[in-house]
């Protein structure tokens, strides 16, 4: 019967986890996005060269509401709320945003205005990766560039079936609702 | 109480007003110190500043040209230093190629003027000139002393405008180091810059200057490519008026590069690429009795030179530098007068540097106003 050989002298510890690679807190944030999470670490370093860190102070806006989107946030440390400004109201907190959450990641595709408004809501640590990042990969790095929209379409393809499967099911209630002998 | 009583004043009172009218004094004296020295340095800081500038310049012509090669694989740095090898060994070619032809010909020319033959020569031709024109326009006559003393001028300034080339050979070499560095770390450096930039404004920040960036790359490639399309355009046309006119122009290469590099300045620049060749066909053919009948081939010249600009305005300029900005033949004139204030190199960047101007305030406007900064 073999021995397992024991390796767990200290200097042999140490060793090993010299080797081991250091992720920084971005770079481990990135690939929990899946934006990215199909990169390699590699890949994932490149990427959180052309990224930009922003702290942001408890209720600085991130965005507002309207702004022309340019990129998307994730938020390595701290909390983001999302706001609906409704006029002659006070705005309303659709979401908070923890730890590893991102947002606007539709704005890297399409400059259209931010639909709600995003505010730090303690003191946060935010990855802005915007769209000029993104055309910078591309036209330097074209295969992880490709890598990344290939991403960014199935995040879209996925939200257009659930949104489809929410239409089909809101008609089919409304059918429901306006067939002849229903009283509701 | 009494007014005349002397007021009696607490030592340790008396050292802090000494203390802080010895500070105050202390800091005055360091702020004169301060303004003198930014008022000595600023010439200084405005050289470096210039240097900067057309670094950055020479960096936005050739960052496709890097990004090209780090899309194939490449490291950045490698891909800087391949193409800087590049221009290095072009430079090289021409300077080993070129200089001693140009010093030769420059000689040449000072011998023949020295030797009172270009004076006889000038003599023949503009008395030709004015017979041509004396049968329409009676009583004009070409002054020829203005054109001898200015040509004598010109070849008496000739060692200093050699000198002075000395001069800028250091300066360009600096310009190429801080070009390499530009390429090198550029996205870096702009990266640390928008970083400093408020939360409030860095998005806006960041498209200002990618919109700005391609902006001008669009705008300089486009020059670029049209200032080498007018360039091999000279070439061929200059060939072929030694094939077929027998004009005898000599270093056809180096005229065209000239004519394309001074098409960038628009309006005088194509007339200043036609001079090096009326120059050097007049030189080069001194005496010869068909070229003095043909008025040394200004005519040839001039009629090449416009159809290159005909075909350069209407066709290669209009394909390739869509991305430049339109601007009022009024205000290139302007700032090309603004811009020879400073020499040649003024007048060759007065319009890129406008139009770059222009963009960025359409594209600060566009984004305090989109973000409803304003």
């Amino acid at each position: 019967m073999s021995e397992k050989l024991n390796l767990s002298y200290p200097l042999f510890e140490s060793f090993k986890n010299k080797l081991k690679p250091k992720r920084s807190l971005a770079q481990l944030a990135l690939s929990q996005v899946n934006v990215f999470s199909r990169l390699s670490w590699q890949e994932i370093k490149i990427v959180e060269n052309a990224v930009h860190i922003r702290n942001y102070g408890p209720g600085e806006p991130v965005f507002k509401q309207g702004d022309p989107g340019s990129g998307m946030y994730i938020i390595i440390e701290g909390s983001v709320g999302i706001f609906l400004d409704i006029p002659h109201q006070a705005p309303k907190q659709l979401s908070k945003l923890g730890d590893g959450d991102f947002f606007g990641e539709i704005a890297l595709l399409d400059a259209s205005p931010r639909t709600a408004a995003a505010t730090a809501l303690e003191n946060s640590t935010i990855i802005g990766f915007y769209r000029p990042d993104l055309m910078d990969i591309l036209r330097t790095k074209p295969a992880l560039g490709g890598k990344i929209l290939l991403a960014l379409s199935e995040v879209l393809a996925v939200r257009l079936r659930s949104t489809n499967g929410e239409l089909v099911k809101v008609s089919r209630k409304l059918e429901t609702a306006l067939e002849p002998g229903t009283n509701e | 109480m009494n007014n005349n009583e002397p007021i009696a004043i607490a030592p340790h009172s008396l050292r802090l007003f000494h203390q802080s009218l010895f500070k105050t004094l202390v800091y005055f004296f360091l702020l004169i110190l301060a303004l003198a020295g930014v008022y000595k340095a600023f010439p200084l800081v405005l050289d470096a500043l210039f240097l900067v500038v057309i670094a950055a310049i020479l960096t936005a012509v050739f960052n496709p040209l890097v990004d090209r090669l780090e899309s194939s694989g490449l490291r950045r740095l490698f891909g800087t230093l391949l193409t800087f090898g590049g221009i290095f060994s072009i430079v090289v070619i021409g300077v080993v190629k070129g200089i001693p032809t140009m010093l030769a010909e420059v000689t040449r020319i000072k011998d023949i003027i020295q030797q009172n033959a270009a004076a006889e020569s000038l003599d023949s031709m503009i008395g030709a000139i004015n017979a041509q024109i004396a049968e329409y326009v009676p009583g004009f006559q070409l002054d020829l002393g203005a054109i001898s003393s200015l040509s004598a001028k010109f070849f008496s300034q000739l060692g200093s405008i050699l000198a002075g080339a000395l001069d800028t050979l250091a300066t360009v070499i600096f310009i190429l180091i801080i070009t390499m560095f530009f390429l090198v770390d550029g996205k870096r450096m702009t990266k640390s810059l928008i970083g400093m930039v408020p939360n409030r404004y860095f998005e806006m920040s960041l498209n200002i200057t990618y919109k700005t960036k391609q902006q001008l790359t669009n705008f300089l490639r486009g020059q670029l490519l049209a200032a080498m399309g007018v360039a091999i355009q000279s070439f061929i046309g200059l060939s072929l008026l030694n094939m077929i006119f027998d004009t005898n122009i000599s270093g056809v290469l180096i005229i065209s590069l000239i004519a394309g590099m001074a098409n960038m300045i628009p309006f005088v620049g194509p007339f200043m690429g036609m001079i090096p060749a009326i120059i050097v066909s007049f030189f080069n053919n001194l005496g010869d009795p068909i070229a003095v009948s043909n008025f040394y081939y200004i005519l040839h010249i001039v009629v090449m030179f416009l159809i290159v600009q005909m075909i350069d305005n209407n066709i290669i300029s209009p394909i390739v530098v869509s991305g430049s900005m339109e601007m009022h033949p009024l205000t290139v004139i302007l700032l090309i007068l603004i811009g020879s204030q400073i020499g040649v190199l003024g007048m060759f960047l007065a319009v890129p540097a406008w139009g770059i101007s222009k963009v960025v305030v359409q594209e600060v406007y566009q984004g305090l106003k989109g973000h409803r900064l304003i």
